[in-house]
């Protein structure tokens, strides 16, 4: 057991590193994801089929498609049509837009839930369509969504460790390193599932801290 | 009390049909109103009341005939662009059966939020005329509160205060008391019949008989998508000349 301990603080460090990548990957995605998830989800309802057709290509090609290709796409298939992305940049591309065709549907649903005599005052008072959106109805679809969305962040940082196929040292590729090192996979894999859940399992609380929080002024 | 309607028009509907598929709920529906004048519409679910209402802010579009308000022509086959139409909103006040206020924003909010966006109003200047008007309809306690904190009756005033900080020309009640129960109601009774006694032009959809018979001049009768009676109010409730309209009044006026 004291053998574990040590081999486990002798590794920390190095999978730590790996924590930061992973996380830092996560919230890149998540800020450039998530935004664009709402323009698509507003775009998917567009009356225009000019705005609606492409935007229901990239989320059906975003969401029929594993992130585990996307990230192979980005990362081995972009070079032979000349853009080179570091392994960073790709995973960064890849997963924003895994979470963008995700969020966008998550989003669209929040937004649809939204009572339809909101929109009809918002009419009603003169509002442009645009300030109809930024302050009556995306305020209240973000706050249904925001749940959903919680949770599909966690499940991004779980969606990270297959960045370990495109040689970023993220958290599972540090974990890997390790165990072809000292041959210790079992003991190495166990520390970096419980890094992973020293993370989700706090976040899943928060989640559901949040959640009460936003259903403060709903009747 | 019945005031001498204004010579100036302000609403004219002529020949005001609307389909809903290949369902007709609006026929032929012609009237007119003049500036301060209280029009009550009254008749059976579903006579078209409501979409009439709607119809005059084009919350629904109408299929056929020419509505003209508060100066903007509207014709079925040329409809107004999006910012002829927030200007009409704009002078054409609406409030819901179910007030429809914004849950996310406080009551003071609520009020002040179209102000600065519709009017271009700052935010301090706004929110002066939003407190003037929650104490007008005695609310103003409650300015910092959140809508679900507040009753029915409550939210119901909020939200004419929340049309009235719009400066509108006349204002458009779609049942505003149907959602509460009939001693709350009394309360947004007597806020509109201040705002008739104040020279408010209003039309009034509604079931409350006694507020169509006391406060309004004028009453219009619909049933089955056509107006079948029109006139002073008095004379309408009480001596209605169609056998519809006598089924109607002595259904509800003797409960």
């Amino acid at each position: 057991m004291s053998d574990l301990l040590s081999f486990w603080a002798t590794q920390l460090p190095a999978l730590l590193r790996g924590m930061r990548i992973s996380l830092q990957v996560t919230g890149m995605a998540l800020a450039i994801g998530i935004p664009l998830g709402l323009i698509a989800a507003l775009a998917v309802q567009s009356p225009s089929r000019l705005i609606r057709l492409p935007a229901l290509a990239v989320v059906e090609v975003g969401r029929g498609a594993p992130a585990l290709i996307l990230l192979q796409f980005a990362y081995f298939g972009l070079p032979s049509a000349g853009i080179q992305l570091s392994a960073m940049m790709a995973a960064i591309a890849a997963l924003s837009w895994t979470t963008c065709a995700y969020t966008s549907e998550i989003i669209r649903a929040g937004l649809q839930a939204v009572a339809r005599g909101q929109q009809e005052a918002a009419t009603a008072l003169g509002f442009s369509r645009l300030d109809e959106l930024r302050f009556v109805i995306v305020p209240q679809g973000m706050r249904v969504a925001a749940p959903a969305l919680l949770g599909f962040a966690i499940l991004m940082l779980q969606a990270t460790s297959l960045c370990f196929t495109i040689a970023l040292p993220e958290l599972l590729s540090q974990a890997y390193q390790i165990g072809t090192i000292t041959f210790r996979y079992m003991d190495t894999l166990m520390l970096a599932a419980l890094l992973y859940a020293a993370i989700c399992i706090p976040a899943t609380v928060l989640v559901a801290a949040i959640e009460r929080r936003l259903d403060r002024h709903t009747a | 009390m019945v005031r001498q309607a204004g010579a100036e028009t302000i609403v004219k509907v002529s020949g005001l049909g609307k389909f809903f598929g290949a369902h007709k709920v609006l026929d032929g529906v012609d009237f007119g109103m003049g500036v301060g004048e209280v029009l009550a519409i009254i008749g059976p679910s579903g006579s078209g009341k409501s979409t009439l209402l709607r119809c005059l802010n084009q919350l629904e579009p109408h299929s056929e005939g020419v509505i003209d308000i508060c100066g903007s022509r509207i014709a079925a086959d040329a409809p107004l662009s999006r910012r002829d139409l927030n200007e009409l909103r704009r002078r054409a006040g609406m409030v819901f059966q179910s007030f429809n206020l914004f849950p996310h924003m406080s009551v003071l909010r609520n009020v002040s939020l179209p102000q600065e966006r519709v009017l271009g109003r700052k935010r301090a200047e706004a929110d002066e005329r939003s407190r003037a008007l929650l104490d007008r309809v005695g609310l103003g306690a409650k300015a910092d509160q959140y809508p679900a904190r507040c009753s029915g009756g409550q939210q119901q005033r909020i939200a004419i205060a929340r049309a009235l900080a719009l400066d509108p020309k006349i204002m458009l009640f779609d049942e505003p008391t149907s959602a509460l129960d009939p001693e709350i109601g009394l309360e947004v009774l007597a806020v509109m019949q201040e705002l008739a006694e104040g020279g408010m032009t209003m039309i009034v959809v509604t079931h409350e008989m006694h507020f169509a018979e006391t406060v309004s001049d004028r009453v219009l009768l619909m049933a089955e998508g056509k107006i079948l009676e029109e006139g002073p109010s008095v004379e309408v409730m009480r001596n209605p000349k169609t056998p519809r309209a006598q089924r109607f009044l002595q259904a509800v006026m003797n409960r």
